[in-house]
């Protein structure tokens, strides 16, 4: 078993070096698909800080003022409730002080100054609205009407705020997504053409081994190795370029002026290294993909 | 037809029928068995057959009709995740010897083993024993490029025997050699034979034939014309 081992791991180092331009082109192209996977994961979840306050078919936000009243509250709820045929009363929500502060804590995660100047105390909570009707200019009148009542702080619109960032967040995802697909795609097939042409180098090689009896698992495995190491470091290239690129976004955001949503432009560092080992594994099954098409097919050289 | 000999079968072909293709008969409705210990030639022109029927045998082609008992499994039958197997039982060795130009002698006879997963001891006891056996054993750092056309053919039979096989299946291995050095590839064949490995060479070189005197089955366009003991080419 150990020298089993020992011969397939040495073949598989011996066929990665002969065959080094095109491996290159492989884990190159495979760091580049990657990288675009993490980036499209990146800016998806770097767009939603922004858009979390809005999930939900949330067009409205009533935020109340941090030391209004308990009966304040309950008169502006009772107000939203009072216009059912606008406004759908069961997907009405109110945040307290807590949820309204792990929301803030997502929107303002880039930054900083903002997020030290909120505490659970100080910060608005707010009412969800979800509306019934299309109708916008039906939505602002209301707006406008909730802005007078007491207690209130402000009201905000997803139509001034969201429709922007969504349109623009929804075109970036399809573009990276499709541009991505179509990588990985391109990375399977080199990875699948330099297992091919190894193979194709190694014909004597492998025409002898079958002669003497090695199995075709035996004969395989050394060119799916190579496959996965190929995706692997594809991998892990990708998940350097991720994190490069995710520093110097970070560092330039946080030089942007506070309030123009910028800034909510970030992702956690959890959320990084989620994304980085998504890659490992994406790079790991490309190569394990391209490679083992390429050996189940082309075994009887 | 041949006549009846005692020990057991080591193959046995029973109305075996090749066709390539749609239309291209190789082997017609051949029957005969080899018995253990044996020493077979196969003989005819280009195109009788010959190298069908060794294919046949080491499974590299199923018979379109027919049975093909190898050392006492059909191989027509056989799953091919259990072909491997059976071919560590056999020994190949061909007119263009197929070693490996970029491995060493010691090496290219240690690569039979160590694709079948020999421990790394067996081989570093087996390979000399063996070149040591067909007189090689000054050479195992040489390159097949190094070598004679005899030379080389030795290192393949070195190659075919070190995992001692029941059988020996030897595709004109004489083609590309001068009468003195098949000669002395056959003495090693037949050394070879004498362990009680069975040997079926397939050749059109009449004077190993005739000068071997053992069992010879003559092929024609596919079919057994002549099976004799003791036989020459004629």
């Amino acid at each position: 078993m150990l020298a089993r081992i020992e011969y397939a791991l040495r073949e598989t180092w011996a066929s990665f070096r002969r065959n080094l331009t095109l491996t290159m082109a492989a884990v190159l192209t495979s760091a580049i698909a990657l990288l675009l996977v993490g980036a499209t994961f990146l800016i998806q979840r770097a767009f939603e800080n922004l858009l979390v306050q809005w999930r939900g078919d949330v067009a409205m936000i009533v935020f109340v003022r941090s030391d209004a009243s308990p009966e304040q509250v309950a008169l502006i709820d009772g107000t939203l409730r009072a216009a059912p045929s606008v406004i759908d009363v069961d997907k009405l929500r109110y945040l307290d002080k807590a949820e309204s502060y792990a929301e803030a804590q997502r929107i303002f995660l880039g930054d900083p100054v903002t997020l030290s100047l909120l505490t659970p105390e100080t910060i608005p909570t707010q009412f969800k609205v979800v509306p019934l009707t299309e109708d916008t200019d039906l939505v602002r009148s209301l707006a406008d009407q909730y802005r007078t009542l007491p207690g209130v702080e402000a009201v905000a619109l997803a139509e001034d705020e969201f429709e922007v960032i969504s349109t623009l967040s929804g075109f970036v995802r399809n573009v990276t997504l499709i541009m991505s697909l179509v990588l990985l795609a391109v990375a399977i097939g080199l990875i699948w053409n330099t297992i091919r042409t190894a193979m194709f180098a190694r014909r004597r090689e492998i025409e002898v081994m079958k002669l003497v009896g090695a199995t075709n698992w035996f004969i395989r495995i050394p060119f799916m190795l190579e496959g996965l190491l190929q995706g692997l470091i594809g991998g892990v290239v990708s998940c350097a370029g991720v994190w490069a690129l995710n520093s110097a976004w970070s560092g330039g955001v946080a030089a942007f002026k506070p309030g123009t949503g910028i800034s909510s432009l970030v992702v956690p560092a959890g959320y990084l290294s989620g994304v980085m080992v998504v890659l490992l594994l994406l790079g790991a099954a490309i190569g394990a993909i391209g490679s083992a098409i390429a050996a189940s097919r082309f075994l009887d050289v | 037809m041949a006549p009846h000999r005692g020990g057991s079968v080591m193959i046995k072909l029973d109305g075996v029928t090749k066709i390539y293709g749609h239309d291209t008969l190789a082997v017609d409705d051949v029957s005969f068995d080899v018995a253990k210990g044996d020493f077979v030639f196969l003989v005819g022109p280009s195109g009788s057959g010959k190298s069908t029927l060794l294919r046949l045998m080491s499974r590299e082609e199923v018979a379109t009709e027919g049975d093909v008992w190898v050392a006492g499994r059909n191989v027509c039958e056989m799953p091919p995740s259990r072909v491997p197997f059976l071919r560590r039982s056999l020994g190949n060795i061909f007119q263009d010897y197929k070693l490996l130009l970029n491995k060493t002698v010691f090496e290219n006879v240690a690569f039979a083993l160590e694709v079948i997963g020999k421990p790394r001891h067996v081989i570093r006891e087996q390979v000399p024993f063996v070149l040591e056996l067909v007189g090689l054993a000054d050479k195992s750092e040489r390159f097949p490029n190094q070598l004679s056309g005899g030379e080389q053919q030795r290192v393949s039979i070195a190659r075919a025997f070190v995992n001692r096989p029941l059988i020996m299946l030897a595709d004109e291995p004489t083609g590309n050699l001068d009468p003195a050095t098949s000669e002395g590839i056959m003495a090693l064949l037949q050394a070879i034979n004498e362990t009680g490995t069975t040997v079926v060479m397939a050749t059109h070189d009449h004077r190993v034939v005739n000068a071997m005197r053992r069992r010879v089955i003559q092929l024609d366009r596919g079919l057994v014309v002549r099976d004799q003991e003791r036989g020459v080419y004629e």
